[in-house]
């Protein structure tokens, strides 16, 4: 709060040449013991060679220094007092579950990398191509963005990171490890580099992708999500720029900026998340818990934008945003979303009468047919599904992922068989996109006033959508 | 990556190399390792009871005080010569609850551990050993706003020291669930069977051997389902059940041997420091660095 500039730089300059006197006397130290181990490991290695000489016995790196749970082995088997300690040794020995091998060790130099070309910036940092200078591999660099907050390195970065690093799977981007510049506050994320982001792909397409292909996108999109969401993690930020693709017709999901960890019950969370054209109606309405339903949404919005190479839904502001959604799904009723009435938003919300609307049970209702006409009948049900106002009726990833409409014709296209595109990423910097910026961590939530949704007390444009909407019930 | 091994990561932990269990940064810088191991032991200690006195579950404690175990851990790791204790248990707490369910603040932090560290006021025997006469002095263990300030920028500065070192690496899986879970299946009922591995799970995380940088949580699940059930008189079931958890026998003894031993250790420790304050940060374990050889050179 005080300091203006980074509090991570050591402002104290005799400090800085004392640390890094300590660091090389430390150096020093430490390739001398290396150097020693060295000789040691030599000499057993030659005492190895020679007793080998006698007896054909394993190699002799099998001799290196033996750790403390071997040298109490021994004591053990007769300590153990079980029943059937000395029973017959097992034949063939049961197959115990191997672990991953994972280790920690300290934060490589940004230096390692030559920086090649300026990618994009985002809301939480920026993003350049980069090339791994030893093994010449072009890597994707996100510097986040530090700005001095109150509260430590920002809670988001650590969430990015911490989930990226859990989330190794073929659909979500492959975070390789974390470096730092020369100062605390330089903390880049180095990732697999691909060349697309389906976006920029979506803007400079002249037809929408093949249904073939869409298909394809979609089931790896999908089994990404699915796949976080197993791991209990919400991606909160899903949209057609943060996923990626690269020209062997792959698709893995990027940008963890919001994702988090949830738990069951769902913790109390922001209401701040998703950008605003892929937010679900629940947030917009205020909800203080919600779940990987609200992911789900997103998803369905996707898969529309891919459908017609536009947004689906693309409001101005959150008011606007719930009006368009209304609009298109028509407006929640007591049967298709039991209890909306109850969340904050809703109480200046006025619908109008509903002409008894056909309530088919618990099933979200099947979405216009006219804006989605080139898609069959499971397509249009399972955007419908996707798009359903009560979060509940919502389906997960997994159940998308049996849905039929994957399975009838025309079927997924190969992976291999796919149209390869020249890649702006690849060459130089892009334009920037008018898509809505992700929300502001540590905003407060907006009180919203839905009145005019429906063009209650209208202004200007919400009685344009209100129109259109008394259209559709007419 | 296989898709097995990756359900697997959920519950599994790094583990330290051997050259990471073999040499550290402050033996490099000449900590006898004695004195590392008594300030580790003391760190988790100050950690544990910070974490109860800020009312965190004990799995946010528990994995803070493993993210303070590996710091130090390896050539590359914290030495106790140039970071504190104190520090490094505070910032490791204090960034594991930022990313739980249950974020605290720096002045509570800050606030908590200025009593702890109050040499007047703490009821910790290894920082106030002459123990506490009467109750605390309010003043004895009052955060001025200028002391806040200024420990909440080391707070800070040594959690990106902490994230650095363990090249952001925070993810730590805890055996306790599972542990519940293994019972339920072995189809033992006894709560106190339970209680009683959870203490074991629970002091294990002081263990001078470091046993949660060593074994996976399924270990030590296992070894404290084992003791606890041959303590409390529990018979489990007949053959080599510690194998359908994927335990070896031989992981099992060491570990067995060394929970009990933690008793025994905890006892030596506070018999050692008797009277004495341990040396939580820089300048206090120089000073005992010098006294220790002016010891030698005296004798």
């Amino acid at each position: 709060m005080s300091s203006s500039k980074s509090r991570w730089a050591d402002e104290d300059p005799e400090a800085e040449v004392i640390a890094a006197q300590q660091k090389r006397e430390k150096d020093e130290k430490r390739r001398a013991k290396a150097e020693k181990q060295r000789q040691q490991e030599e000499q057993a290695k030659l005492q190895a060679a020679r007793s080998q000489s006698a007896n054909a016995g394993p190699i002799g790196d099998a001799d290196a220094p033996p750790t403390k749970r071997r040298r109490l082995s021994n004591e053990q088997h007769q300590q153990q007092p079980t029943a059937d300690a000395n029973s017959q040794p097992n034949q063939g020995k049961s197959s115990l579950l191997q672990f991953p091998v994972l280790e920690w060790g300290p934060c490589r130099h940004v230096d390692n990398f030559e920086r090649l070309n300026h990618i994009e910036e985002g809301s939480y940092g920026w993003v350049s191509r980069a090339k791994e200078i030893t093994t010449g591999e072009v890597v994707a660099l996100k510097k986040l963005k530090l700005d001095n907050s109150p509260d430590g390195f920002p809670v988001t970065g650590l969430r990015e990171i911490q989930t990226l690093l859990e989330a190794r799977h073929q659909n979500v981007v492959y975070l390789r490890e974390v470096v730092m510049g020369s100062r605390m506050d330089e903390v880049y994320l180095v990732m697999d580099f691909l060349e697309h982001d389906l976006k920029t792909l979506l803007d400079d397409m002249r037809e929408p992708f093949l249904p073939s292909e869409m298909k394809t996108l979609l089931l790896q999109f999908i089994s990404g999500l699915d796949f976080l969401h197993s791991q209990w993690i919400m991606h909160r930020d899903l949209k057609t720029s943060n996923l990626l693709m690269n020209n062997r017709g792959e698709l893995k999901i990027a940008d963890f900026g919001m994702a988090r960890y949830y738990g069951d019950p769902p913790p109390k969370l922001t209401q701040l998340v998703v950008t605003l054209w892929y937010r679900s109606p629940e947030l917009l309405l205020g909800a203080e818990t919600y779940g990987p339903e609200i992911d789900m949404w997103s998803l369905g919005c996707i898969f529309g934008e891919l459908l017609t190479k536009e947004p689906l839904l693309q409001g101005k502001n959150e008011v606007d945003q719930v009006s368009k959604i209304f609009a298109l799904t028509g407006p929640p009723t007591p049967q298709i979303w039991p209890g909306f009435r109850s969340l904050p938003n809703t109480k200046s919300l006025r619908l109008p009468p509903t002409h008894s609307a056909p309530s088919s049970g618990t099933t979200p209702p099947l979405l216009p047919r006219s804006k989605f006409s080139i898609l069959s009948n499971a397509g249009l049900q399972l955007i419908s599904s996707l798009l359903a106002l009560n979060p509940a009726s919502r389906p997960t990833a997994a159940e998308c992922l049996k849905h039929p409409y994957f399975r009838e014709e025309p079927r997924p296209k190969p992976k291999e068989m796919f149209p390869t595109f020249p890649s702006k990423a690849g060459m130089e910097k892009r334009r920037r996109r008018e898509t809505p910026e992700a929300p502001k961590r540590g905003q407060e939530a907006p009180k919203l006033d839905f009145a005019s949704v429906f063009g209650g007390q209208a202004d200007g444009d919400a009685g344009e959508t209100g129109a259109g909407f008394a259209l559709r019930f007419g | 990556m296989p898709r097995e091994v990756n359900g697997l990561k959920f519950l599994s932990n790094a583990l330290a190399t051997p050259e990471q269990l073999t040499s550290s940064s402050s033996s490099l810088d000449g900590v006898p390792a004695d004195l590392e191991t008594s300030i580790r032991f003391a760190g988790t200690q100050l950690t544990q009871a910070a974490g109860i006195l800020l009312r965190l579950s004990q799995d946010i404690i528990a994995q803070a005080i493993v993210t303070f175990t590996r710091f130090w851990l390896g050539p590359e790791g914290g030495s106790l010569r140039i970071y504190c204790a104190k520090d490094v248990s505070a910032a490791a707490l204090y960034m594991t609850a930022k990313l739980s369910f249950q974020p605290t603040s720096p002045r509570s932090v800050l606030n908590v551990y200025t009593f702890l560290l109050s040499k007047e006021a703490s009821p910790l025997w290894f920082v106030n050993p002459k123990g506490l006469l009467k109750g605390p002095v309010p003043e004895h263990y009052h955060l001025t706003e200028g002391g806040y300030q200024a420990q909440r920028q080391v707070l800070l500065r040594i959690e990106s020291v902490i994230l650095r070192t363990l090249g952001f690496n925070t993810h730590v899986a805890l055996p306790h669930t599972i542990t519940l879970t293994y019972l339920q299946t072995l189809g033992v009922a006894s709560p106190e069977v339970a209680r009683r591995a959870f203490e074991h799970l629970n002091s294990s995380l002081l263990s001078p051997q470091l046993l949660y940088t060593t074994h996976q949580p399924n270990a030590l699940a296992v070894a404290s389902i084992y003791l606890a059930a041959r303590e409390n008189g529990v018979k489990l079931v007949d053959g080599e059940w510690w194998e359908v958890f994927d335990v070896d026998r031989e992981d099992l003894g060491f570990l067995v041997v060394a929970m009990q031993s933690m008793e025994g250790f905890a006892r030596a420790e506070s018999e050692k420091w008797k009277g004495r304050m341990l040396p939580l940060d820089t300048e206090e374990v120089d000073a005992e660095i010098e006294r220790r050889r002016m010891l030698e050179a005296g004798e």
